[in-house]
């Protein structure tokens, strides 16, 4: 039997609980196994981390890329922002990401001679994050003490746009130049649904809280991101935008490094690697008829993920999230407020959460995003009663634990979720690189059930998916 | 609805009076005297803005003694005029509005027939936005708006800034320049309508 996949080892976090609590990982539970993504889907580009060249190649690659970015106006009197947000730090332990930010750095003050280069670092609910990010990587003392973690309720400036006026954090702003920082991961698909992914930070990490409360109230949830693209077409911004470069990712590692001038040039590029990769990914996620589904990744619970899906997306695996002509998932923030009194939606056709989820083992999570939704919905069982007590302090999950039972233990978490369920395929989101950790049943379901979602998402919902956004179809990238 | 179980604590020691916690606090309950902040201990909803913003980290949140619960009794408030303001609003009743307190339109809505007349008195009344303090500012100003209150934001305060677009309201070159884009405007207009106008679960 292949074994477990050594998953993203537990980090000190104030949002989560001591890293000495989390004893057991649940993928070291006897009889759990792996699949690697190679062999549920062959055609799965090289990677280059996890790689053997490691780090050094993300350095390589990012000099690669940079290579033919104009940066002929950046002066060396003036200020540049390199604007970033937390989701990198997540990738793969967050080091790939944070090599990234460091190369742009050099090759800036290498190619231009300016040396008032500022790293400034979004949030999404948890404004100390990127801090913790900061700190971990060093970051401040290799931006010779300009590195910043900066939040949504921090300081505003308006930005007048075509749709009336938004607002973005001051200290995005604050430069002469700001440089786009960021990746390909498509992440928060039910969000974005995967349209102007590219320039999601816009409207969310570097926005105040007026637009992200635009786009998660006031505009639907296939309209949300177009706030991302009026603040980033807006005059203010443009007349700062020096370029954009990206960590290219899909749900097996890092692909690349991608760098352009023109963002939606580069959004379509990776428009295409998210549909085709994450695609294959989601729809087969979602032919799962039944599981357990556990939560072992140093993130708040809808972000832990496993073969790239986060959680948040494999709840809502029983609709197509990257259809466009289906208006909700079944989760995101808008389906959710569509729930009544009565704990069902208030329309017939709002999809409900993905049944085949028949418990959640809630074994190593953060809090930090509003999480009780889930609680209500899934039957969760939390390990350990530091964990519900940290989240019974969250102010964002006061009611998470009113509808969670608690467990000693991922052993005896996992024992009950197989006794009370009947249920022993069980799927592990701990961020395993490269594959899946998960019980033997459910990986003989996933490589029996592989090749044909291969075929359907190449050849059925990709040409859809694709013109649904304007997207021509080209030959896959690398 | 919120149950309010913390509180902050400033530490006087790292405390330098930079006013960051005061222009966030959500409810205004920071003040800063003699270059210290103080908390107003009755006013506060235990949010942890101001814990998560300090650039000093000197404030920490504790967990109270007594836990109370804010909420906005809708008993012995006109359904009718509530609803009515809900639906003016284009927010079905029961739509929920602030994901971390699950509160409801209906009781953001009885809040301001009770008199608030600013997000912060709404924040105050329901503790709605003292969860993630992002996500729901847009339905409050909103709701305000369509009760013919125009709020002003505190002075020199980041608590919040002014009211943005709607979907209703995007212009139609908008919609028409990026429908091929995957910008389905005109669509989720029609799904919001369809949920504004949904049937109630609860009672009338």
């Amino acid at each position: 039997m292949r074994p477990p996949i050594k998953p993203i080892p537990a980090r000190p976090s104030m949002y989560g609980i001591d890293p000495s609590l989390v004893r057991t990982r649940v993928s070291e539970l006897p009889g759990m196994t792996s699949v690697a993504l190679h062999e549920l889907f062959p055609d799965l580009p090289p990677v280059i981390s996890p790689g053997q060249d490691g780090i050094a190649e993300v350095r390589k690659r990012t000099v690669e890329a940079l290579k033919d970015v104009d940066m002929s106006r950046i002066k060396p009197e003036h200020k540049v922002n390199i604007c970033s947000s937390h989701h990198g730090f997540t990738l793969l332990g967050g080091e790939p990401y944070a090599e990234m930010l460091r190369t742009i750095r050099d090759v800036i003050e290498e190619r231009t001679g300016c040396r008032n280069i500022r790293l400034r670092s979004g949030v999404g609910l948890r404004f100390r994050e990127t801090e913790e990010y900061i700190r971990r990587y060093k970051l401040d003392e290799y931006f010779k003490g300009k590195a910043m973690g900066v939040a949504p309720v921090d300081e505003g400036v308006a930005i007048d746009t075509e749709i009336g006026t938004l607002y973005g954090i001051k200290r995005i702003y604050d430069a002469d130049w700001i440089v786009h920082a960021h990746n390909s991961d498509v992440r928060e698909v039910h969000f974005h649904r995967m349209v102007d992914r590219a320039v999601k930070p816009f409207g969310m990490s570097y926005a105040r809280i007026e637009t992200r409360s635009t786009y998660h109230q006031n505009l639907g949830p296939r309209a949300a991101n177009f706030v991302a693209r009026a603040i980033f077409d807006s005059p203010f911004v443009q007349s700062k935008f020096a370029f954009a470069c990206f960590l290219t990712v899909a749900p097996h590692g890092i692909l690349g490094v991608d760098a352009d001038s023109d963002l939606y040039s580069l959004n379509e590029r990776i428009t295409e690697i998210g549909c085709r990769y994450y695609g294959k990914m989601m729809e087969l996620f979602g032919e799962i008829d039944e599981c357990i589904a556990v939560l072992d990744f140093p993130c708040p619970v809808v972000y832990v993920f496993s073969a790239g899906v986060i959680y948040a997306n494999f709840v809502a695996a029983n609709t197509d999230l990257f259809d466009l002509e289906s208006p909700l998932p079944a989760y995101t923030w808008y389906t959710e407020a569509f729930y009544g009194k009565r704990g069902y939606p208030l329309l017939p056709d709002i999809p409900r959460l993905n049944k085949a989820i028949k418990m959640c083992v809630h074994s190593y999570a953060w809090t930090g995003y509003p999480s009780a939704f889930f609680s209500e919905h899934i039957p969760t069982v939390v390990v350990g009663q530091e964990q519900a007590e940290l989240f019974n302090r969250d102010p964002q999950n006061l009611n998470y634990m009113q509808n969670a039972v608690v467990a000693e233990s991922p052993e005896c978490a996992i024992d009950f979720a197989r006794k009370v369920t009947g249920v022993d395929k069980i799927v592990i989101f701990d961020g395993a690189p490269g594959g899946i950790n998960l019980s033997p049943s459910l990986r003989d379901f996933l490589l029996a059930r592989a090749p044909e979602v291969s075929r359907r998402v190449d050849e059925e919902l990709m040409p859809k998916w694709l013109r649904q956004r304007g997207v021509i179809v080209k030959p896959v990238a690398a | 609805m919120k149950l309010i179980t913390l509180i902050p604590v400033v530490d006087a020691q790292k405390c330098k009076g930079c006013k960051t916690c005061a222009r966030v606090c959500p409810v205004v309950a920071i003040k800063i005297k003699d270059k210290l902040a103080l908390v107003d201990a009755e006013r506060c909803r235990g949010c942890a803005n101001c814990e998560q913003r300090c650039p000093e980290y000197a404030i920490t949140m504790v967990t109270r003694e007594k836990p109370f619960l804010v909420k906005v009794d809708l008993d012995g408030l006109d359904y009718g005029k509530i609803k009515e303001l809900c639906l003016k609003a284009r927010f079905h009743p029961e739509q929920i509005v602030c994901y971390c307190t699950a509160t409801r339109a209906e009781e953001v809505a009885g809040a301001i027939l009770l008199g608030a007349k600013t997000p912060d008195d709404i924040s105050y009344m329901t503790g709605i936005r003292t969860g993630c303090k992002v996500e729901c500012i847009q339905p409050l100003l909103r709701m305000l708006e369509a009760a013919g209150i125009q709020p002003k934001p505190v002075p020199g305060g980041w608590q919040w800034y002014g009211r943005t677009i709607t979907a209703w309201e995007i212009p139609e070159q908008v919609k028409e320049k990026y429908a091929s884009r995957g910008f389905f405007f005109a669509e989720d207009i029609e799904l919001l309508n369809r949920v504004v106008n949904a049937p109630l679960q609860g009672k009338e």
